[in-house]
Order: structure tokens, then sequence, then C-alpha cells
């Protein structure tokens, strides 16, 4: 009995220490973003501000930032539309990839993969070139037609969901005289529900997070994004850490809120995305 | 049956054909494209390009920063790779017999979800020299004598960046292995415990086996990952100071964007995409090959 108390005081402890080594860069960064300069000056960073001192002019020096405004909007319009059509692509390849039998199968499937193969960031050098001769540079098109093409996890999640439903659903609906796209939309596709609920909170995490197509593709100032207005933001405060520091915090919140609501999903998803080769 | 066949095809084709055009035009257009590029000296804007043979692949293998960018890479290679052992630890210790198991599994995970540049710059703030969290928790343990220039001297400065990117990355490998853990049916562990099987032969006999298709992932996943580290340097030293901290896909973008030289960073993309193809074929058809057998072998 005994061992067994210390076995799992053991375990709590070593849990703790990683809590500890996670949470510790964003308390820190949190206790900065209290602090007024002065405060700044004579406390340690170690040490969260005093209760009495405690300002959020840092913060409200962030939010009133029109950019910032600006890379919520702009996200949040990447966002909707790339997920709109990865979900209505990936639902829809995915079925047919897994329930026909066609002529050129296997060069489409080997496309797809070799699409997940292909390194994400040197491959912007040639693809650069492609987005300019269609005049999509600068605009918010380049980012949604780049995360609509080229990031395929949907594939994974949805082939491996769809392996599990069973086919006489479809062979019944076909009999009945039911179209292939009537099957699709009206049958197939509410099921997936709970993969696409997986796919489009996987991906949203990644979008909104991601900082290298939104910086290489839309320079302009108004098409910031969150990330991107983060990198402005961060060169314009000069060493001021308590200032960047409450930037910092607001960027970080979007994803944070939407993993503590649907965790469940991610870490779902994050596990089936991986090993089905 | 005819008529349903014609409108089997007309369902695929209609379906499939823009995914696939966008696939096409958007992802194998341009990796195809980066060969042709490689052979050229284009500028990134000029409409005129000259076809220069192979003079940007000697002057890749002759490129000094270029190996001091990709040894860069193997310092977050090894240092990734050591730290798979204790993401395995801690992938058992979290679906063993532990109280809060859930609360810890989602704080495992929560870096790898956090937005990379705000990391990047908590940990700017973190390391820095001016009121800097990490030289404050030196002094305080009375260790003032290890301070150093963090993000600045050559010397060190790889594995300050490699340690922000195991922080980032390591939560995933871990939820990877427990997902691999728990898919071991509980009832062999069960019999092999009243057997009176400790937790080591547990791991070794039972656990490691089962999970071994899930270590190759993730080897492959690091070699991967740290052919391709970018934006962790990008933001926090911009690979500096001079080259010291820089990577290859940090150099090959630099190359393009800042030199305008397309074609030699078009080059550099190529041999990236070959090392990469080259790491999977070898352990696909190697490792992978040896634990089928082994398993095989096993049943049989």
């Amino acid at each position: 009995m005994a061992k067994r108390v210390v076995t799992q005081a053991v375990k709590q402890i070593i849990c703790l220490c990683m809590v500890v080594i996670v949470l510790a860069p964003i308390l820190l960064t949190l206790f900065a973003s209290l602090k007024t300069k002065t405060d700044m000056a004579v406390t340690s960073p170690l040490s969260p501000p005093g209760l009495s001192n405690i300002t959020f002019e840092n913060y409200k020096e962030v939010l009133t930032n029109k950019y910032l405004l600006l890379g919520f909007k702009n996200t949040g319009i990447i966002l909707v539309v790339s997920l709109f059509f990865n979900v209505i692509f990936g639902t829809i390849t995915a079925f047919i990839i897994e329930r026909f039998e066609f002529f050129g199968k296997k060069v489409i499937v080997a496309l797809f993969f070799v699409g997940m193969l292909i390194p994400t960031f040197v491959t912007e050098i040639a693809r650069f070139r492609l987005i300019n001769s269609i005049h999509l540079y600068n605009t918010l098109g380049a980012p949604i037609i780049i995360y609509v093409a080229s990031d395929l996890m949907q594939l994974y999640i949805y082939r491996q969901f769809i392996s599990g439903l069973s086919v006489s659903l479809d062979e019944a609906a076909l009999i009945d005289g039911c179209s292939y796209f009537r099957l699709f939309y009206t049958i197939i596709f509410p099921l997936l529900a709970p993969a696409t609920a997986t796919v489009c909170i996987i991906k949203a995490i990644t979008i909104i997070n991601d900082m290298y197509i939104p910086y290489l593709y839309m320079p302009k100032n108004k098409l910031r994004t969150l990330t991107t207005f983060l990198m402005d933001y961060a060169n314009a405060q000069q060493g001021s850490w308590q200032t960047l520091a409450a930037g910092i915090i607001v960027i970080m919140i979007p994803t944070i809120l939407i993993y503590i609501f649907f965790q469940k999903y991610i870490l779902a998803g994050i596990a089936s995305g991986a090993v089905k080769e | 049956m005819n008529r349903l066949n014609k409108k089997r095809k007309q369902f695929i084709f209609v379906s499939l054909i823009i995914p696939v055009t966008l696939l096409v035009a958007f992802v194998v257009f341009p990796a195809v494209d980066l060969f042709r590029m490689s052979f050229t000296n284009w500028d990134g804007y000029s409409p005129e390009s000259r076809f220069i043979w192979f003079e940007n692949y000697v002057s890749m293998f002759q490129n000094k920063d270029l190996w001091l960018s990709l040894r860069n890479n193997a310092v977050y290679f090894f240092v990734h790779l050591l730290m798979i052992i204790v993401e395995l630890a801690f992938a058992v210790l979290l679906t063993s017999k532990l109280r809060a198991a859930k609360f810890y599994k989602t704080m495992v995970f929560l870096p790898y979800i956090i937005n990379g540049v705000a990391i990047a710059y908590a940990f700017s703030y973190f390391f820095s020299p001016i009121n800097g969290a990490f030289d404050a928790i030196l002094s305080a343990a009375h260790l003032e004598n290890l301070i150093r220039n963090w993000l600045s001297d050559e010397k060190i400065v790889n594995f300050v960046l490699s340690f922000v990117s195991l922080w980032r990355f390591s939560g995933y490998h871990v939820i990877l292995f427990m997902a691999a853990l728990q898919s071991i049916p509980q009832d062999i562990m069960e019999a092999a415990e009243v057997d009176g099987a400790n937790t080591w032969q547990l791991f070794r006999y039972i656990q490691i086996p089962a999970i071994m298709l899930m270590v190759d992932f993730v080897l492959f996943d690091n070699i991967r990952g740290a052919l391709q580290v970018f934006d962790i340097p990008f933001v926090m030293t911009a690979g500096g100071p001079g080259y010291a901290s820089s990577t290859f896909t940090l150099y090959t973008i630099k190359t393009a964007f800042t030199f305008s030289n397309f074609g030699l960073a078009a080059t550099m993309a190529v041999a990236m995409m070959f090392l990469i193809i080259l790491v999977y074929v070898v352990q696909n058809k190697i490792i992978h090959g040896i634990i089928l057998k082994d398993r095989r072998n096993e049943n049989g």
C-alpha cells in the first residue's frame, strides 16, 4: 500500500514539474503585461505585479490599435472561406476515394499523397511566381487558395471516418433511385459531422497560427492577420516588454479558447491524422 | 446498368475536377517548377531568365553559410531525438494509473496549439538580457556566473532555440504515443500483470512492440520537422548573429526573397525535397520492413 502511495506521489511531482515548464513562459508574460513601465524596472520578472499596482494600460494600447481589429477581420474571412472549401472538397474527395473504383484512381491517390510529402516552406519559391501571375499577390485570395489546395490533412480524417460507415446505406439509397449527389449531400455529408468538427477545429488553429503565408503574400498593412499584426506590433515596441507582453497575450487567447472548449475533438483528430497509411 | 454507370462516372468527374485541379496547379506544378527553376538564374521579377545548367548546384555545394545552416538543423534533430525517450516516458506515465491524468494531458498538449509567433516573442522576453526571467531564475539560485547572452552567443543560441522548439512540439509526440498505447487491448496488459510482470517488463515486452509503428512515424516526423525548422529562429533571431542560428529553410527563403536569387533558392528547395523523400523511402522500405517482419516472425 505504502509503495503505491509513494509511486503516485512521485508521478504527481513529475507531472507538476511539466505543468510548471508549460505555464512558466505564459504566466511570466502575463505578469509583465500587467505592470507599468516603472514597475518593470523595479520588480523581478518572476514576481507578479502588486495588487494595487496592476495596470490595464498595456492592454488598452493593443486593443485600440486599429490594425488589431483588421487582423481579427482578415483572419476571420480567411478562416471561414478556407474551412468552407476544405470541408466541401475534403468530404467529397474522401468519399469517392473510399467508395468507388475508377480509371486513374491510383494516380489521384498518389498525387494527394505526394502533396502531403512536399515540404511546405520551400515550395513557396515556385508558388510565389504562380500566385503573382494570377494576380492574387497582396489579396486575401492568396492564403485562401493555398490553404484550400495544399493543406490535405482532412483527407486522412475523412477517409478513416468513411471507412467506418456501412456501405449498405449507400446501396439502399441508390436502389431507391436516389442520385449520387443526393446520396452524398443528404445521407453521407450529415453523417460526417463529427469528423467535420474535428477538421474545422484543427484547421482553424493551424490557420490562425500561421505566420508564413500571410507574411509572404500579404505585405500590405490593410491585410494584417492576427499573427502578422503581432510581428508588426513587436517591431514597433522596441524593447518595451510590458506593451509587447499584452500583445502576445491577446494573440494567444483565440486558440487557447478553442482548445479549452473543443479539446476532445482536437486530441482525437491529431492522433487519427498521424498514422493511417 | 449502363445508365447508372454513366451517372456514376459523371458524379466522380464533377466532384473531383476542382480539388484535383487545385492540387495539381498549386502543389504538384510548383514542385515540378522548382526543378526547372533550379537550372536558371531567375531573379524573382524579370520576365527573362537564362538556362545555366548545373551552376546553381555547384554553388549550393560550395556555399559555406548553407552548410552552417544545415549543421544547425542537426542540433534541432539531435535535441528532439533525445527528447523522444522523455516523450515516451510521459506517454506511459499519463496512460498509467494517475490522478488528474486528464488535466495533465490537456497541459502537455497546450504549447502545440498556442500561436507560434506569440510564444517565440514570449521566449525572447524570457531569455532577454534586460528584465529576462531566465537570468532572474539563475540569480535567485546564485548561479549568476552561468548568465550568457542566450540569443546572441553563437555557441549556445541554437540550443536555446532548440529548447523553445522542444517546449512547443514535444506535446504532439506525447499525444501520439498515448493514442498508440491506449489502443493496446487492456486484457493483455492485465493478463501480464497477473502473471507477475513488472512495469518495466510490461513496457519492454508489450507496450514497445505494440507501438513500434508510431515510434516509426515520430522518427520520420522528427527528421522532417528538424529539416524544416523556420519560424522559431525567424522570429527570435532572424538567423543571427550572422548565420549562427540560420537553418536550411531560413537560408533558402532568404536567398529567394532577400537576395532575389530564385534560381539558387529553387536548387536548395529541390535538395530539401530530395532529402525528405530519401528519408521517407529509407524509413519506409528498411525500418518499416524490419518491424513488420519481426512481427510476422513472432506471430508465425
